[in-house]
């Protein structure tokens, strides 16, 4: 890293860069404008000084140098939130973890992996090949995205369907509270004594402190794993046979949708081979012993064909199972091929409502002269319709926020919840009061207040606040210069 | 119009096309594959990164300071994050037309200028390769990460008289000069393969891939017009260096003329060539096991590395490097002008070669370019062209008269 040039003047920027070193502290224009963005279309955010530690104590210095300066704090792992989580707001300090990369510790026996928080997802699981063992959970942007990111957010991914999320794969964590100080949260030998505080931390969205050293279990690799790829003439026909597969006791390692558009974005860049006349694809993936596999691949086969599935082709190969994924886990990225933006979604419906909710998805963009894209995981009816639009064409962001707000509404019509998987962060903070009731929020405030009684940990994020400082792409209506 | 104090430039320096630039959707996939983000974790040095800014001054709301020029002289130009992206985002154009902006109002490194201009003067590049075979025999010269040792006081004389449509082998200006054993290697390969060759002579010298890489565009595209011209047939030209072979691959879209085109279409990586057109041997007993290592132009900028497996795998087992393509950090002139950051992304190709070393064993690693072979060179690894493997190979099989395999 290049070391800054002006006269340093900044007395905050001093300290940190005294606690770091220069190379590694910057308030530099170009960075403060990168780091103000994450993956989501929120633009409006502010970086103060953004900082590079390496190890724990480092991240101490920084989240006392806040309090000593009485400034706010956000961490940052690669970026790649989709809902503003790691989007500052009021030129905080930004801790920026991706230089604490190492794996500090594999215990085989344990099944126990000590990772620093900037540790790529994928990098984890490729460091463990041949030992039998993984990480589950495998969001989208495995390959780039961090396990902080994954604990801040308690991300999901394909197959959490069967493995659970994030939650369930955190043994203990190493924290730095807001007051600065240490704890370690849970325990990698059994339950943890009194309330279950790492199971609080995480899914945190960064409001409860920095994860620092993070415990996490490692999952056996399964015997033996087959790749179904079912295609379908119409949607609701796959969202049916996903209803019936699970209610037919099959619990499927990974259920996952895409529907015309998306596979026509990604197909070009994947080569997965999809069918790009099906109105649906549907990925399904069982896992286990050999037996169990083949029974459990015949039952899905009879359904979906008993839904009217056109084909069904099983991967021959680790080859073409991985291009099938590729294709799956790159569909956000390959949205440009379509539009130039995006407006994502992630509420989660009920399993049994899903035909009925993705054909009012489609109505309500059609009603609105947009276009949806829908790519989910449908095993655990968790949607992720993305509207795609240009912002540049007037008025169009106006349609989107709107329709964005008609799939909220039917989805918690239909009993589901918010989100999934990307967290509440910025973009859907606006929809939080008509999930809770206002106790609701006051209690999670306490919770919140008493890890972070000053408010210091990534503010204005989660919870309702009145005002929000990122918008929706260039809906940005806060004037450069004003402070929030 | 403001500009800013320290760099004097305005937010009218880039002119790229917004389209391009829109096609970029911030997902961030990008991030892992890109060798500068790798080892500083810093989103300034991450294709995503670099593209907000290009965007932020393409969209006049910054003027480019000296934290954003150095974002982009920090690209290696590997086009890793090219095949990573799921949109198709065509980073090496934007960085290309980014560095020719810069080129167009800063002058290079000194450093950087006099190597350009060697490459570009055969004569003084023949003076300054007798100075360094000179200074390698007495020992004056370290090992460096951008000349190969063992440099020739003299240049070899290659055949360069051919018939219009026979394949030509391109041999450049480096490569001919300092290491003009690849050639042979090339030369002895094909005509195992029955193939007759000429050597492309030396008034066509370099093709300007670094000139155009520093942004030098007015300047690559006269060497390009040199190449073309001085090479007038209407055959293949094979290329054994990616860097080179994905530069001529690129002369079309740079120029884009008609001639530039035809000319584009007849290039051909040579182990691409060969694949494509010779008939491989069986395969021998194979008791080499090799290290494939890709250079970015050639996976990256050409999608074509699947070839050189192809080639070598008749003689050798070859083993994959768990790194997905990663750079090497050569980037042609970039060790040179980013010493530190390119010394960095090697440490990760030795990390690597380590993960496949279980075994203890002592592999020899080949790479199809003449900069990435050098780099690692100089690190202490035994590393080839996988032509020079390849010619060792069927050297044996002529000599034991193992022809009536290929029958």
């Amino acid at each position: 890293m290049r070391k800054s040039q002006r006269k340093v003047k900044d007395p905050l920027l001093i300290s940190l860069i005294k606690a770091l070193s220069e190379d590694r502290v910057t308030d530099g224009a170009a960075a403060r404008r990168i780091y103000s963005k994450d993956a989501s279309v929120i633009e409006g955010g502010r970086a103060g000084v953004i900082c590079f530690p390496e190890d724990t104590a480092e991240v101490v210095k920084c989240v006392s140098l806040a309090n000593e300066y009485d400034r706010e704090f956000v961490t940052r792992g690669a970026g790649t939130g989709l809902a503003g989580g790691s989007v500052p707001c009021n030129d905080p300090i930004v801790i920026v973890t991706t230089r604490m990369k190492k794996i500090i510790d594999v215990d085989i026996e344990k099944k126990i992996a000590w990772v620093q928080p900037g540790v790529v997802n994928l990098d984890l699981s490729n460091f463990l090949k041949g030992t039998g063992l993984h990480f589950a959970p495998d969001p989208s942007s495995q390959q780039a995205c961090t396990i902080g990111g994954n604990v801040a957010n308690n991300s999901g991914g394909p197959h959490c369907l069967a493995y659970g999320v994030t939650n369930s794969h955190i043994a203990a964590l190493e924290v730095v509270l807001p007051d600065s100080s240490i704890v370690q949260l849970g325990s990698i030998e059994g339950e943890a004594r009194g309330y279950d505080l790492r199971g609080v931390f995480v899914g945190g969205e960064g409001t409860l402190g920095v994860a620092t050293r993070i415990a996490v279990r490692l999952t056996e690799d399964p015997p033996e794993i087959a790749t179904l790829l079912l295609d379908f003439s119409k949607i609701t026909d796959a969202a049916e046979t996903v209803s019936q597969i699970i209610a037919n006791g099959v619990l499927p390692a990974a259920l996952e949708l895409m529907d015309r558009n998306v596979v026509a974005a990604v197909e070009p860049f994947a080569k997965a081979g999809y069918p790009l006349d099906a109105e649906a694809v549907l990925i399904a993936e069982v896992d286990g012993l050999p037996d169990g596999v083949s029974h459990e691949v015949g039952i899905i086969t009879d359904i979906a064909i008993n839904n009217g599935a056109r084909e069904v082709r099983i991967a021959a190969d680790e080859e073409e199972r991985e291009r099938i994924w590729k294709g799956r886990k790159s569909a956000f990225g390959a949205i440009a091929k379509i539009k130039p933006d995006y407006y994502l979604h992630d509420t989660v419906i009920p399993r049994g409502r899903l035909a009925e909710v993705i054909e009012k998805v489609y109505k309500i963009a059609e009603t609105h002269d947009l276009v949806v894209m829908n790519v989910f995981h449908a095993g655990d009816g968790n949607l992720h319709p993305l509207l795609v639009f240009d912002a540049r064409i007037p008025g169009t962001l106006e349609k989107v926020k709107k329709a964005g707000e008609e799939i909220v509404r039917i989805s918690l019509e239909a009993g589901g919840v918010l989100s999934g998987e990307h967290g509440i962060g910025l973009e859907k903070q606006r929809f939080m009061s008509q999930q809770f009731s206002e106790r609701d929020l006051e209690a999670q405030d306490a919770l919140r207040r008493s890890f972070d009684p000053e408010n210091r940990s990534n503010p204005h994020k989660v919870l309702p606040t009145g005002s929000s400082c990122g918008e929706l792409n260039s809906l940005n209506e806060i004037p450069e210069g004003v402070w929030i | 119009m403001e500009t800013n104090m320290e760099t004097g430039l305005n937010n009218e320096l880039l002119l790229l096309e917004p389209e391009t630039l829109n096609a970029c959707v911030s997902c961030g996939l990008c991030l892992p594959h890109c060798p500068t983000y790798r080892v500083t974790g810093d989103e300034r040095m991450s294709p995503r990164g670099r593209i907000a800014l290009m965007r932020s001054v393409d969209t006049k709301e910054f003027n480019p300071t000296p934290e954003w020029i150095h974002s982009m002289d920090t690209c290696v130009q590997c086009r890793g994050c090219e095949t990573a992206c799921p949109s198709a985002v065509p980073f090496g154009e934007l960085i290309s037309d980014t560095k020719k902006a810069l080129a167009s109002v800063r002058k290079l490194p000194l450093t950087i200028r006099i190597g350009l201009l060697i490459l570009n003067k055969p004569r003084l590049l023949t003076g300054v390769t007798f100075l360094i075979g000179v200074l390698q025999k007495l020992g004056f010269m370290r090992n460096s990460s951008y000349i190969p040792s063992g440099v020739p006081l003299l240049k070899r004389q290659f055949k360069t008289t051919y018939s219009s449509q026979d394949p030509v082998l391109f041999t450049g200006c480096v490569m001919e000069s300092w290491t003009p054993w690849v050639h042979t290697a090339a030369l002895k390969t094909l005509a195992f393969f029955g193939v007759n060759v000429a050597t492309s002579g030396k008034n066509v010298g370099c093709c300007g891939a670094l000139h155009e890489h520093s942004g030098l565009r007015s300047v690559s595209i006269k060497m390009a017009e040199n190449v073309m011209n001085e090479m007038p047939t209407t055959g293949p030209v094979l290329v054994n260096s990616a860097g080179c072979g994905a530069m001529l691959k690129e002369y079309g879209k740079l120029m884009g003329t008609e001639k530039a085109k035809q000319f584009s279409e007849r290039v051909f990586d040579v182990h691409e060539w060969i694949a494509k057109n010779c008939k491989l041997p069986n395969r021998i007993e194979k008791k080499e096991r090799l290290v494939v290592q890709d250079p970015c132009h050639l996976r990256h900028a050409q999608n074509s590395h699947q070839y050189v497996r192809e080639v070598l795998s008749p003689f050798v087992e070859i083993v994959e490097l768990p790194d997905e393509g990663l750079c090497c950090g050569a980037g042609g002139a970039f060790s040179v002008s980013q010493k530190e950051l390119s010394t960095e992304i090697r440490k990760l190709k030795r990390t690597a070669f380590a993960e496949v070393n279980t075994e203890g064993e002592k592999f020899r690693v080949v790479s199809a370019n003449p900069g990435c072979v050098t780099h690692l060179q100089s690190e202490g690894f035994e590393i080839k062209h996988p032509l020079e493997v390849v010619a060792e190979y069927v050297n044996e099989i002529s000599e034991t008269d193992e022809m009536s395999k290929f029958e």
